[in-house]
């Protein structure tokens, strides 16, 4: 029988939406896939080694990325200082809002002038012919309705706020638990390397990822980059 | 029976900005008496001071949300029949039943327009 990869398997057991039917075999070489995949045959530790190193990776991507959005925030607002994510978003927050209000403190002048404009035509003296004046009088009320259409295009920015919300929360949770199992898997793999006092500090900041961060008890970036340093 | 365009309108909303433009779209369908409030306490304190005929509340505000200034409303003698449309960003499923349990009389998934607002409110006061 040809050779398949892990992926392709699984691909066709999907595809055959019936589990039953697919040959014990198949069933046999997915589990020696996933056997040989974490390191049965070739050893357990590979596997472990194998998982620590992709995690550690991931753990400085993700440093990295944090560090490239400072970058940005620095070059736009180089007198403001922003330690985290929620302030990233409070930065957001206040920059689409000034703009927002921007461009409906412009509406509302426009929506002034045309009110004024309207007015005077038709106090003209002598006055405008009748059908020039309906003319005018229409092309204002369309260009109102243009300038509600721009109000209206303005709940973007409670929505861009909610969702961006919601992205910081998950990307710091995804941040957190990466962390903790870098921590975890780290003290195991340098069990020898470290002394009891590191290994204790380590221990103590994987208990504080375990659960949802508390105001001043999370690991601030200093933390974090330490952590990195000890153990990848 | 024609709806009252000089009736007092309660904008309930922690962003300035959505409350500007649920304001101005009310002034384009033709109402006049709008006033605002930037969370559920103060819209509370709002309604305990002054009268107030129509809430269009958001649902998601610190201190008191819109849910729980919607309870609050229904359980006052003076508000508990007052029209109450929920604005929200979610338009999750258990909170539409939530709002509906609690007596919301109309409720609107953002983002919106002049359009929606006044076909909402038309279906809780009638047309105008």
């Amino acid at each position: 029988m040809t050779k398949m990869s892990l992926t392709e398997r699984i691909a066709m057991l999907e595809a055959s939406q019936k589990g039953d039917m697919v040959p014990a075999q198949q069933v046999w070489d997915l589990v020696d896939s996933v056997k040989e995949m974490f390191g049965q045959k070739k050893g357990g530790l590979h596997a472990t080694s194998q998982l620590f190193h992709e995690l550690g990776e991931l753990a400085k991507y993700i440093n990295a990325a944090k560090k490239e959005l400072k970058d940005v925030q620095n070059s736009n607002l180089a007198d403001q200082h922003f330690p985290n994510a929620t302030n990233h978003l409070d930065a957001i927050v206040q920059m689409t809002e000034q703009a927002t209000s921007k461009i409906m403190d412009e509406c509302d002048r426009l929506n002034m002038f045309h009110n004024d404009m309207r007015e005077r035509l038709i106090n003209m003296d002598p006055p405008l012919d009748p059908n020039v004046l309906a003319g005018v009088d229409d092309a204002i009320t369309q260009a109102q309705t243009s300038i509600t259409h721009v109000f209206e295009a303005c709940n973007f920015q409670d929505i861009t706020v909610q969702r961006i919300q919601k992205v910081v929360k998950a990307l710091q949770e995804i941040e957190r638990q990466v962390l903790r199992m870098v921590l975890v898997f780290g003290l195991q793999e340098n069990d020898d390397k470290l002394d009891a006092k590191t290994k204790e500090e380590l221990k103590h900041e994987a208990e504080l990822l375990n659960g949802p961060q508390l105001a001043g008890q999370g690991l601030e970036q200093d933390d974090i980059d330490a952590i990195l340093s000890k153990l990848l | 029976m024609a709806v009252d365009k000089n009736m007092r309108i309660l904008v309930v909303d922690d962003a300035q900005t959505m409350r500007r433009i649920v304001v101005n779209l009310l002034r384009q369908l033709g109402f006049t008496n709008m006033v605002e409030a930037d969370d559920g306490t103060t819209a509370w304190e709002r309604l305990s001071s002054e009268h107030v005929d129509f809430i269009v509340s958001d649902w998601n505000m610190p201190k008191m949300t819109g849910i729980d200034l919607l309870k609050k409303v229904r359980e006052s003698e003076k508000y508990k029949a007052t029209p109450f449309i929920m604005v929200t960003a979610e338009g999750k499923r258990e909170n539409v039943i939530a709002a509906v349990q609690a007596g919301v009389s109309n409720y609107i998934v953002k983002p919106f327009n002049a359009a929606t607002l006044k076909e909402k409110l038309t279906k809780v006061v009638g047309d105008f």
